[in-house]
This record gives structure tokens, C-alpha cells and sequence, in this order.
């Protein structure tokens, strides 16, 4: 089994992806903080931890601000921010739109739907973040947490999908005559395409139909900006100043999830630098095989421990090695299946802690068994 | 019959915790009660693999008597919509497959979880099932999911889509056809989740709330005073192991206790336990089918 090295921290940026509910916070938050520990100006990155290790982290309620969390053995520095991504939405068209389309834009429906609940846009948005704190050159390891993703092709897919979204030609054309003319509603029939047109207010209403032309008159200065903007991104995040590490649990389905994102990832050229095991299931006996209970009271009787109790101690000690060993070579095949899937990325195992992470004490737990400590 | 039986039980909670074994689950216990019962997911099929039978596409699979699965598909549901709208199979085709017409439809609020959804509503307005069950997404998704026809009426003018929204309101706020069962871990994160979700359904969206099924749930096994007598001077490797997996196994015992506390005292829902499984193979039908005995021995 291997684990990450320092080397990691050559690289400016760490983004963790992975499915929803396997720790990708928690591993983001440890990656910075080693970071730090290894003498970097480090930043996390995330969108919605748990208030604990949010209090951890010295993160306040309010998004989008570096907070620097104490850590005095440090030689570095660590940093948090918990990211808004409407706000970062609205802060990123406020710098790109002139003022006389800005509220205008900010108040359209279609604008709702790219800021919250167009696939890839939240995405999209992070990542942008990103680009503009790697920008400003005050951080040397910037960790992004990304939003839990159904799909890796929606984190992967952005830009493409925002850009659809803004610069949509065949759209534009076709409800081009009704905004030269500065008019809407009925006109938009007598164009060309007209039983298109017809066909989708039936399904939809005619106000919608409006309501889109407005806003692709209103976006339209934002696209060039977007576009040159998206190209940046998504070349710093295939440089080899990037790096991906792609987080599951040992479970069935996580694991499938992380087998498909893997390939995504490979696919779109991406530097994986290691798949993470989060919460895997160890078994204490390691080799030895399991005892009977019978074995359990006879040991029990040696070492002095009375075998009491209803059921008796050594059949629920019996018991609880049983279940430990059953999880653990369940989880042991899942990650077989994994690794051999990721060949050769390497993979790297966390174990499950009795109790949730969520202070800076745990997260240096899990520290010790991310990196290695060559 | 399960007094707790509605026409639509929505599952949802945080990724990862388990809900799609819950509905397969559920829906399992329900039909073996004797109701005839659809499970619904969204985009995937995992629910026939997990019952260990096969899933065809966009069809409804039977996987035991009076228990059927099928899995909802934006693009699926938006033909069955406009067919509904404009009552042309051409009409549709030629629309649904123009670029310029599906951009459009694709930048709609929205839309997909609207027709989506629809389509879930219309199978429990048949009547071909008594229950519908649906695996939903997480948290976030999952709520827009369900906010979708109350944001619609606030946004629409009369016309098409709001009176579809308004039969669709009107089903899920009915507390007699719908539950919103919170299925939770006994971890940090996940309660906390689960009580914003309670809040958010419940008060924001004015969904009835059904249960709170806390799963992966560790009974209490050793005292403290065995564990103490345990941890110390043990010479023996194995008994040494066996301590360390008594102490683990209390400590996600005793949180686990916490949490069902937690959960029991915030929230006034009746409160199901679903133990922690260890399957010796994979997770499949045998752990669904305990699950089943034991949400059907706690309604």
C-alpha cells in the first residue's frame, strides 16, 4: 500500500473529487494542512463541511473570505475559505457585466439556472475561484474541495456546458430578428422557424421564449470574457501545475463511481496522483485466523477477565471480531477491484476511525496515514 | 396492513447514507404486505441489480410479486411530456430532436426534475400502484426535486406549466398520500443534515414527514467495566485484537445511541433503527430482505 509523498506539494493545485458522503472534505482539509506542516502557504478550499470541522478550520458563516487557521508548529501557513458559489456567480458577472445589464441579468430566470441548478455550473464556478486565488499569488498549494458530482463529467464538462449556455448560435439566430427589433411576444411568429417557436410555447409559454431573448442580449458581453476566462482554467487544471485526487470510500457503489471518474479523468488528460480509500474497514487480527468463542473463554480464563455476562463475554468478543473481519475483507475485495481498475495510479488507504473527524488533532490522524514520512 | 403505508413515500438524506437500499428496502416490506409497489430512481438502475434482478433501459422491470422498479430519465420524460402537450408523435419527434429546441429546453429551471417528477406523480395518479416509492437524490437535488411545482406556481403565469405544477403540488403536500421518509447515519454530519432536511421539507416545502430511518446503527455490546478489564496487561494477540474491536464497536455503539437520542428529541417523527450489516459476500438481496424484516417489525 502507498501513500502520498510531499512531492504532491509541488504542484500550485490539488482539486479532490469524488461521489457525495466519502470524505472529500475531510481529505482536502488534511492535503492543506500537511502542506503547511511542510512548510507551504497553503489554502483549503470548501463548499460545505461539517460545522465542526468548519469551527475547526476557523471558518465563519460568511463565504468567500481566507481565514487563516493557527497552527504554531507549523513552518507554513494554513488557510480556509468556505466558498459562496451563488456569491461567486454574482461576483464574477458583476466584473464582467457593464453596469446597465447588470441587475437586469441578475434578476433573469435563465441567470437563476446557470448560478444554482445548471449541471457543471457550480462546478464550473469553483474551479474559477480557484484560477483567481492561484492568480493572485498568495497561496503556494491551493486544495479545492469540489461540490458532490453525479457525474465526473460534469465537473470535467463546464465550461463547455456555460459556454453552450451563453453563446448558444443556432439559438441566437433563430431569435436574432425579435431582438434587433427590441420586441417580443407575437412578433417571434413571424420569423422564420416558426413551428419550432410554436411548438415550444406550447410546451412552455410564450413568456419563457422572452424571457431567454432578453437574456441572451443581456449576457452577450460576458461571453468573450467567459470564454477566455474558461480557457484558463482549464488549462492550468491539465497543466502539470495541477493535480486530481480522486476520493471514494471501500463500498460498493462509491467504489463503481470512482472505477468511471478514474476514466474520465485519464480521458481528459488530467494528472491523477492518487486514488484515496477513505474509511476503509481494518481488521485487527491481520493474519491470524479467527477464534471461536471457545478459544476467546479459554484465553480469557488465562489472562484473568471473568467470562460473563448474558451472552457470554468470549461469544461477543467472538462476534465483534467476526463482523470486523466480514467488513474488512469486503472492503479489502472492493478495493482490489479498484486498484487493479486505476492501474497505475497509485492507491492510497485511510482507515475508519471509530468516531468522525473533526478537529485539527484528527485531521493530522489522518495525515499520518495520507503521507508517507520520507 | 402497515398503518404507516402511504400512495408515495419519498426517500431522501445526504449521499451516501444509504438510500437506495432503504427504498429497495421499503418497497420490499410494502409489497410483501400485500400493496402493489413501483420504485422509483432517478437516471440509474441500481435497485433491480440490488434485488438481484435485471434492468432494461427506461422500461418497468418486475422484480417479485406486486414489487416493480423503474428508473426516470430526463430525456424519457420530456417526450412523454410534450406527447401529452401536443398529442403528435411527429410533432414530438421533430422538436425533440432539433438542437435548437433541445438547447432551449435544457436552459428552462428546472425543467428536467419538472418532468421527471410529473412522470413519478403520474404513476401514483394511475392507481396501477398502491404505493410509489421514490429513491430520490441527495440533500440539495433531492429538495429541488420536490420544491420544483411550489416554485413554479410562484414564477409561472397561469398557462401550461402551472397547472401542472398545481396537480403535482397538490399530491405531495397531501398528508394522506405522502411521506418524506429521512434516512440518516449515526455520524455528525449526516443528523445535522438530517434535521435541515426536516426543516427545509417539512416547514419550507410543507411536505408531510413520514419517518426517520437511521441505518448502519451499532447496538451497545460491552460495559465499561469489561472493556477496562480488557485494555490492559492482555498477552494474548488474538484477545488483544478482540479488545481493540470491543472498544471500536462501543464507541460507534455508544454514538450511535447519541445520535438515535439526538435525532429522537428534535425531531417528534417515529424513529426506525436499521442495524449495521456484514455481509460475508457483497451487499445484496439477503441484507435487503433483513432490512425489510426490520422496518416491517417496527411499523
Amino acid at each position: 500500500m502507498s501513500a502520498l509523498s510531499s512531492r504532491l506539494f509541488e504542484r500550485e493545485v490539488i482539486v479532490c473529487v469524488g461521489a457525495g458522503g466519502v470524505g472529500k472534505t475531510t481529505v482536502a482539509a488534511t492535503v492543506a494542512l500537511q502542506a503547511a506542516l511542510s512548510g507551504k502557504r497553503a489554502i483549503v478550499l470548501t463548499i460545505d463541511p461539517a460545522r465542526r470541522l468548519a469551527n475547526a478550520l476557523g471558518l465563519a458563516e460568511l463565504g468567500n473570505q481566507a481565514t487563516r487557521v493557527e497552527l504554531p508548529d507549523a513552518p507554513g501557513e494554513l488557510w480556509a475559505m468556505m466558498l459562496d458559489l451563488k456569491r461567486s456567480w454574482d461576483e464574477f458577472i458583476t466584473r464582467t457585466v457593464s453596469t446597465e445589464h447588470r441587475d437586469a441579468i441578475l434578476r433573469n430566470r435563465f441567470y437563476q439556472t446557470l448560478s444554482s441548478s445548471l449541471a457543471g455550473s457550480q462546478e464550473y464556478i469553483a474551479t474559477e475561484k480557484l484560477y483567481e486565488l492561484h492568480s493572485s499569488g498568495r497561496w503556494e498549494v491551493l486544495v479545492l474541495d469540489t461540490p458532490p458530482t453525479q457525474n465526473a463529467l460534469d465537473f470535467l464538462d463546464a465550461p463547455r456546458r456555460i459556454l453552450d449556455f451563453l453563446g448558444n448560435k443556432p439559438l441566437r439566430r433563430l431569435l436574432a430578428p425579435a431582438l434587433v427589433a427590441g420586441r417580443f411576444g407575437l412578433r417571434l411568429f413571424q420569423m422564420g422557424g416558426k413551428a419550432i417557436l410554436e411548438g415550444l410555447s406550447r410546451l412552455t409559454g410564450i413568456e419563457t421564449l422572452e424571457e431567454l431573448a432578453r437574456f441572451l442580449v443581456e449576457i452577450q458581453p460576458t461571453y468573450d470574457a467567459f470564454k477566455e476566462r474558461a480557457a484558463k482554467v482549464r488549462e492550468l487544471l491539465a497543466s502539470d501545475r495541477a493535480a486530481f485526487l480522486l476520493v471514494t470510500t471501500a463500498h460498493g457503489t462509491p467504489v463503481e463511481e470512482a472505477i468511471s471518474f478514474h476514466r474520465m479523468l485519464v480521458e481528459a488528460k488530467t494528472n491523477v496522483a492518487a486514488v484515496i480509500a477513505n474509511r476503509v474497514h481494518v481488521d485487527h487480527l491481520g493474519e491470524l485466523s479467527l477464534p471461536s468463542p471457545e478459544e476467546l473463554a479459554d484465553e480469557l480464563l488465562r489472562e484473568g477477565v471473568p467470562d460473563s455476562g448474558q451472552p457470554a463475554l468470549s461469544e461477543r468478543l467472538a462476534r465483534t471480531l467476526r463482523e470486523m473481519r466480514a467488513l474488512a475483507s469486503l472492503d479489502a475485495r472492493n478495493l482490489e477491484r479498484l486498484a487493479a481498475s486505476v492501474h497505475p495510479t497509485p492507491q492510497v488507504r485511510v482507515p475508519r476511525f471509530p468516531a468522525d473527524v473533526y478537529d485539527l488533532a484528527a485531521l493530522r490522524m489522518v495525515a499520518d496515514h495520507l503521507f508517507s514520512r520520507s | 396492513m402497515s398503518r404507516l403505508a402511504r400512495r408515495l413515500h419519498v426517500v431522501i438524506g445526504k449521499g451516501g447514507v444509504g438510500k437506495t437500499t432503504v427504498s429497495a428496502a421499503l418497497g420490499l416490506q410494502l409489497s410483501r404486505a400485500g400493496r402493489r409497489v413501483l420504485v422509483a430512481e432517478v437516471r440509474v438502475q441500481q435497485i433491480p441489480r440490488l434485488l438481484g434482478a435485471e434492468g432494461r433501459g427506461y422500461e418497468i422491470v418486475r422484480i417479485a410479486d406486486r414489487l416493480e422498479a423503474i428508473s426516470l430519465d430526463p430525456k424519457e420524460a420530456m417526450r412523454e411530456y410534450a406527447l401529452m402537450r401536443l398529442h403528435s408523435k411527429l410533432l414530438v419527434r421533430s422538436l425533440l430532436e432539433n438542437r435548437v429546441v433541445t438547447a432551449f429546453l435544457g436552459f428552462i429551471p428546472s425543467l428536467p426534475e419538472l418532468v421527471m417528477l410529473g412522470k413519478l406523480l403520474h404513476c401514483v395518479r394511475t392507481g396501477e400502484w398502491d404505493t410509489v416509492i421514490f429513491d430520490a437524490p441527495a440533500t440539495g437535488h433531492g429538495l429541488t426535486f420536490l420544491g420544483v411545482p411550489q416554485a413554479l406556481r410562484d414564477a409561472v403565469p397561469p398557462g401550461a406549466l402551472r397547472s401542472e405544477a398545481d396537480w403535482m403540488q397538490e399530491i405531495l403536500v397531501d398528508s394522506t398520500a405522502t411521506a418524506v421518509e429521512l434516512v440518516t447515519l449515526p455520524e455528525e454530519l449526516a443528523v445535522n443534515e438530517t434535521l435541515e432536511l426536516a426543516e427545509k421539507a417539512g416547514q419550507g416545502l410543507g411536505l408531510p414527514l413520514g419517518r426517520v430511518l437511521l441505518n448502519r446503527h451499532v447496538p451497545l455490546r460491552f460495559s465499561d467495566e469489561e472493556l477496562k478489564r480488557l485494555e490492559v496487561g492482555i498477552a494474548s494477540e488474538k484477545l488483544a485484537a478482540a479488545s481493540r474491536a470491543a472498544r471500536e464497536h462501543e464507541i460507534r455503539a455508544r454514538r450511535s445511541r447519541h445520535f438515535e437520542e439526538r435525532l429522537r428529541s428534535s425531531l417528534s417523527l417515529p424513529l426506525v433503527t436499521l442495524p449495521m450489516l456484514h455481509p460475508e459476500r457483497a451487499f445484496g438481496r439477503a441484507e435487503i430482505e433483513a432490512l425489510a424484516e426490520r422496518i416491517e417489525a417496527a411499523s
